[in-house]
């Protein structure tokens, strides 16, 4: 960190309700500093990462290119929302003539990371936790790439670890969203993660064609990076390593991996330095094959499906953190570097007061005096927003929950092959369980846990809704939970709600109503 | 995925098309007057059999004379005077320029065979070397003559209007004569085509037509420069004196 920041904010500066504090980072195209909320605010978190970018009016004409990849970060941001994406808080300008360096430079608010990748690896090389944490990037680009997005600069500095354990994917100046089959990103790369189709890559007007199988070749040197501790490809130097990568991909020499690499590993980075584009693993296959090596410990369920950022917009850090510890102690898994700070943060010295926020979380959606689990509030509130539908809502699951199980986490009915708060069958659980939506390696062993079991409801329901007949008489809300209980087929087969679970649908129907809060009731 | 374009010396009847070959690090090109074992055929008397080898490692190239009696020289034609000797029987000579030309002395001829190394880096800004700060696509060298060329193309739409119309090729030429007397229409046609080929532009559809498309060339080049601050408008210092000529 020796060079000097692009952007030199003093210690102290105040923008918006941000106090600036120490830098954290400089890249190149801005610096990041951490900084405090001064403010009372229900809606941002105490502390988050300032990314100011120097779009000052002192510097006319000179930084087209950068406005342009700093629009495209605060698109992506405003579209993109997924737990395995960095969030952003809100957007500023600064606006203090006095300054005239700070003047109108932009600030991203962004959701404060405890480190990077790059971090870790130079203070660990080859982490203990490489695997678990490769699953986790993994899923970041499978969202990312799900939603249409290429990151287009994948590599550790991009890659941020939070105090949870658990891992983002940030700065996206590069990301551009796909039209068709490829993307249109800036002229910029790292050298060292490029594939080779794109070194000295031909480049239009609007920047270079980029695919989502060149995040998927960074991701392969960063998985040998992390388990390695070396490049896949020899060299002392990145200019080294770009020809033996020119030279590779040319066909005249062969890939070396590292022999250190367990055999599984070994055919996952295979796949993704494949010399041409086209012979690159996809990346929802890869996300398969990367949690089934990351597997043991890892099961079927990576790191719970909290949403941090969203949370703090609607409650404090200290409920979050233990709210999150609670819904997750029956999860027997962490990433072992990283949980014992997150337990340690959510400690139960803060325990009352969090109980009371976990209490009244989501209190706008779901009534707090009607005997729903603090607990679970969280979880049941989250898992609806994860949903677009509209109908998936906290209520809905909430009622559910307690008709199925009475939010039982230990229900256990082996005589109808039931287990868990959402009483989900193994061998249905199975394709639900992932949250990218992809179906389980194997068919998942009971007990559920509810941060398990929860989130599997929710996907599951979400996609019910719109497999419904627009026609179907009465609740749309019941007949989804009669869906989830009999299949949509039977229920749009039915015209409605099947004979065999009315009395299932009335008791649903009558907890909608209990749960829903006064105001929120239909006339 | 060339660094390295090998451009051959002229013949008398195909003056315009000359052909390029481009290399790829690790690739080799022999050159000499024996047609099938070269990569590369000079059909001059004056020339070895087996005359040399061009070698390209990674952005720059390597030099082999296996000629027994000629010495080869390696010119930098914008280095003023600048070269590099190979004797006859050296082999992998290391060349340093962006642009060279190999002059092979035949027969009381000088046949010139340029060698481009369009991949050069140059420092860019503040990113470092270590390959793992993002750097731009671009690396151009700041002091050499196509940069002013770019510069003289880009400098009526940094100063005026977005819009600005271009200046010709005559114009350009113009503009420059002050700092490079030389400077005519032929050496900034052959400076546009080389940004052409160090930006890595991509070609137009009718790229194989030459004449008339050169105006979308040079509309293309801009707008990168533009677009990714290769030309900014304290670079316009390379265009020594005032402005104002280049106004139609």
């Amino acid at each position: 960190m020796t060079e000097p920041y692009a952007v030199a904010v003093p210690k102290g500066y105040r923008v918006g309700v941000w106090e600036v504090r120490e830098p954290l980072a400089t890249g190149a195209f801005g610096s990041v500093y951490a900084a405090r909320r001064t403010g009372e605010s229900t809606e941002l978190p105490r502390t988050a990462a300032l990314k100011f970018l120097p779009t000052g009016t002192a510097t006319p004409r000179r930084l087209t290119h950068l406005r342009e990849l700093i629009e495209r970060e605060i698109e992506l941001y405003r579209r993109l929302k997924h737990p395995r994406l960095v969030r952003m808080y809100e957007t500023l300008t600064v606006d203090d003539p006095d300054r005239p360096e700070l003047d109108g430079a932009t600030v991203l608010v962004l959701e404060r990371a405890k480190g990077s990748l790059s971090a870790l690896l130079a203070a660990t090389p080859r982490p203990e936790a490489g695997p678990a944490l490769l699953a986790q990037i993994c899923e970041g680009l499978a969202q990312l790439h799900g939603a249409g997005w290429v990151h287009g600069d994948l590599k550790p500095a991009n890659v941020l670890l939070m105090d949870d354990g658990s891992v983002r994917l940030a700065d996206f100046n590069m990301a551009a969203e796909l039209e068709g089959t490829h993307a249109y990103t800036p002229a910029f790369s790292t050298p060292d993660y490029t594939p080779p189709e794109l070194l000295w890559t031909e480049i239009g007007e609007r920047g270079r064609r980029i695919r989502p199988s060149a995040d998927v070749w960074a991701f392969g040197v960063l998985a040998h990076l992390v388990l390695t501790d070396s490049f896949p490809l020899p060299g002392a130097t990145p200019a080294a390593r770009r020809d033996a990568a020119a030279t590779y991909a040319r066909g005249t020499d062969e890939l070396r991996l590292s022999p250190e690499l367990p055999d599984d590993w070994r055919r996952i980075i295979s796949a993704c330095l494949t010399r041409t584009h086209q012979d690159r693993v996809s990346g929802e296959t890869l996300l398969r094959r990367v949690e089934a090596a990351a597997g043991a410990g890892h099961r079927a369920f990576r790191l719970p499906r909290l949403r941090p950022a969203r949370h703090l917009r609607r409650t404090s850090l200290a409920a979050i953190t233990t709210a999150a510890a609670t819904a997750l102690a029956a999860l027997a898994y962490g990433i072992s570097v990283w949980a014992d700070g997150a337990r340690g943060s959510g400690g139960s010295g803060s325990g009352a007061s969090a109980n009371v926020s976990a209490a009244a979380y989501g209190a706008s959606e779901l009534r707090t005096d009607r005997g729903i689990p603090p607990a679970y509030r969280l979880l049941i509130v989250e898992t609806a927003h994860d949903c677009d539908q509209k109908d998936v809502t906290p209520v809905l699951i909430a009622a559910m929950l307690k008709v199925e199980s009475d939010f039982d986490p230990d229900l256990a009915d082996p005589a109808n092959d039931e287990y868990g708060i959402a009483r989900w069958t193994p061998r249905v659980l199975r394709w639900w369980m992932n949250e990218d939506g992809t179906p389980g390696e194997t068919v998942p062993q009971p007990p559920f846990p509810p941060a398990e079991s929860i989130p599997a409801m929710g996907r599951y329901l979400c996609w019910i809704a719109p497999r419904l007949h627009e026609d179907l008489p009465g609740d749309r809300r019941v007949l989804i939970a009669t869906a989830y209980r009999r299949s949509y087929r039977t229920v749009n087969a039915a015209g409605g709600v099947p004979p065999d679970v009315r009395a299932y649908a009335d008791r649903i129907a009558h907890y909608l109503k209990e749960y829903t809060p006064p105001d929120r009731n239909p006339p | 995925m060339y660094s390295i374009i090998v451009v051959p010396p002229p013949t008398t009847e195909d003056e315009r098309d000359r052909s390029q070959i481009r290399l790829a690090p690790g690739e080799r090109l022999t050159f000499g007057r024996s047609a099938p074992d070269n990569g590369l055929h000079i059909a001059h008397d004056g020339v070895s059999r087996r005359a040399g080898e061009i070698t390209a490692q990674g952005a720059f190239w390597v030099l082999s004379n296996f000629s027994r009696a000629q010495t080869y020289v390696v010119e930098n034609p914008e280095g003023a005077g600048e070269h590099v000797k190979v004797a006859p029987g050296r082999l992998d000579a290391p060349i340093p320029f962006e642009f060279s030309r190999i002059v092979l002395p035949a027969a009381g001829d000088l046949l010139p065979l340029q060698v481009w190394a369009p991949r050069h880096d140059y420092l860019s800004g503040s990113g470092g070397l270590d390959g793992a700060t993002t750097a731009p696509a671009f690396s151009v060298d700041r002091t050499k003559r196509y940069f002013a060329v770019l510069a003289a193309l880009c400098e009526p739409r940094l100063r005026g209007t977005p819009h600005a119309p271009l200046p010709t090729v005559d114009q350009v030429a113009d503009r420059l004569r002050p700092t490079w007397p030389a400077a005519s229409r032929t050496s900034v046609q052959w400076n546009i085509d080389y940004l052409a080929v160090k930006l890595r532009l991509k070609p137009g559809p009718e790229s194989a037509d030459t004449g008339p498309r050169l105006n979308g060339k040079k509309e293309s080049l801009v707008s990168l420069a533009l677009r990714f601050d290769l030309v900014r408008e304290d670079d316009l210092g390379v265009l020594a004196g005032p402005p104002g000529r280049v106004t139609p």
